[in-house]
């Protein structure tokens, strides 16, 4: 590739800043991350990379009369995040927007520059720069001064950027008709996919925050047992009373352990609802509390785990249903699986349990 | 307390005999201290002559744990008798750790 003086002298000075393009680069990933981190952002991909010298030879040799000097080509340094939701594109770039300082007049917003009988699939692309306020190494004063891409799109933008990539396709390029119309279905499919993802992602949300404030309002019997409901349920610490009454027995410390091993277990024993979690809690506190006296007075064991609550409150709920010691065998299969320890066990409390008239 | 810790294709084995309990739960903590420094351990724990443990070394075993899970690693205990299985039941411990 021949180019002219203008050109090499413009290749020379990224050659000289390559390594401040490099620490750019870091600083940017960083802030990101950090950013990402604190707003409880996921985003599916951070990557970023510097052009290569083969690269901006390539672009000077087509363009080079547009530019000064190094200076004037932003994307030297590019960046690329990528969300899974096309809505979280927004939520990104408005960290972006907050982080870095955005030259407005050179960033564009692709994803709204088709025409409206046309289709394709674009991202949002800011050129920025550092803040002064993170350019702080002395060593390196002109750390503001350089400007850098960032390119923001969904999964299946990047999915779709991709596939139109590798197979060279590029709207400026005349192709026939036939492979220009199947490209345009092609992007009305994703784009029509990344608009349901987010809608079933909102659905989801939605019926979860009903679902919460149903638990919340303690209507439970119109609530169907599942994993989000018993979650929910669990928020409300409906156990910790009894928990801290079995923890009171040797003024023992209480481990915060989960109780979602336990969902499995409820519905094994034919729960339908959170409602009928609720009666057995109701029913069988007492004598869940009166099994875990006779176990633990006297052992001088000062830490427990929360879910004993629960695990005392299933073994008095499947005796009072009259399934006996087979019953409790069932139950510890269902929580540990096959194990030699399940049979003595169960003969231990349905012993337990008739000292204590619990049968 | 007795505490032999060995290697064996990429598996720690750690058997434990004799009784845990607050007399010997620091020499306890110092043994199984180089453990929870590992990358992916997977722990292997024979309690076979283990004759009790007291709330100390449910402590010590729920550490361990927690460090084991968050080096991404696995750890089971196995082969307890009935006195110590029932320490693990009663106090809700059976929920936490993998006994086999």
């Amino acid at each position: 590739m021949k180019l002219d003086m203008h050109c090499e002298m413009i290749l020379d000075e990224y050659r000289e800043r390559l390594p401040l393009f490099e620490q750019i680069k870091n600083l940017v990933l960083e802030k990101l991350r950090t950013c990402f981190k604190e707003n409880n952002v996921v985003v599916a991909g951070l990557e970023a990379r510097i052009k290569t010298e083969k690269s901006l030879a390539g672009k000077l040799e087509l363009k080079g009369y547009k530019y000064r000097t190094v200076d004037d080509i932003t994307d030297i340094v590019g960046v690329r995040i990528i969300t899974f939701f096309s809505d979280d594109v927004d939520i990104v770039s408005a960290l972006v927007e907050k982080m870095f300082e955005i030259d407005w007049a050179n960033s564009v917003d692709k994803r709204k520059m088709l025409e409206i009988d046309r289709f394709g699939y674009m991202s949002l692309h800011y050129i920025c720069r550092l803040p002064q306020s993170m350019c702080t190494d002395p060593a390196a004063p002109e750390l503001n001064q350089v400007r850098f891409e960032i390119q923001m799109r969904s999964t299946l933008q990047h999915v779709w950027a991709n596939m139109q990539h590798d197979m060279g396709y590029k709207t400026d390029v005349e192709i026939p008709a036939e492979y220009q119309r199947n490209m345009s279905r092609l992007a009305g499919m994703l784009e029509l996919a990344d608009e349901q993802f987010s809608r079933i992602r909102r659905e989801i949300t939605d019926y979860r925050r009903n679902v919460q404030s149903l638990v919340a309002s303690g209507n439970f019997d119109e609530v169907h047992l599942n994993g989000d409901t018993f979650r929910s349920y669990c928020e409300l610490k409906p156990f910790q009373r009894l928990a801290n009454k079995i923890a009171a027995i040797n003024q023992a410390e209480m481990y915060e352990d989960s109780m979602m091993p336990y969902y499995n277990v409820l519905m094994h024993m034919g729960m339908k609802t959170i409602g009928d979690v609720e009666r057995m809690r109701v029913d069988c506190s007492d004598g869940a509390y009166q099994l875990a006296l006779i176990q633990l007075a006297g052992t001088g064991l000062d830490i427990v785990a929360y879910s004993v609550a629960l695990q005392n409150l299933c073994i008095v709920q499947i005796l009072k249903q009259g399934f006996g010691q087979a019953g409790l065998e069932r139950l510890f299969i269902a929580l540990y699986g096959e194990t030699a320890y399940n049979t003595q066990r169960a003969a231990r409390i349905f012993e337990q349990a008739k000292k204590i008239n619990l049968i | 307390m007795d505490v032999t810790i060995s290697n064996q294709d990429n598996k720690i084995f750690v058997t434990l005999s004799g009784r845990l309990d607050t007399t010997n739960a620091d020499q306890f903590q110092q043994d199984i201290a180089s453990l929870m420094e590992c990358d992916k351990p997977d722990i292997d724990i024979d309690c076979s002559d283990m004759s009790y443990t007291s709330s100390q070394g449910l402590r010590l075993f729920l550490m361990l744990q927690k460090s084991v899970l968050s080096h991404g690693g696995k750890m089971v205990m196995r082969n307890m008798n009935p006195q110590v299985k029932e320490v693990f039941d009663i106090t809700g411990f059976s929920n936490i750790i993998t006994i086999i």
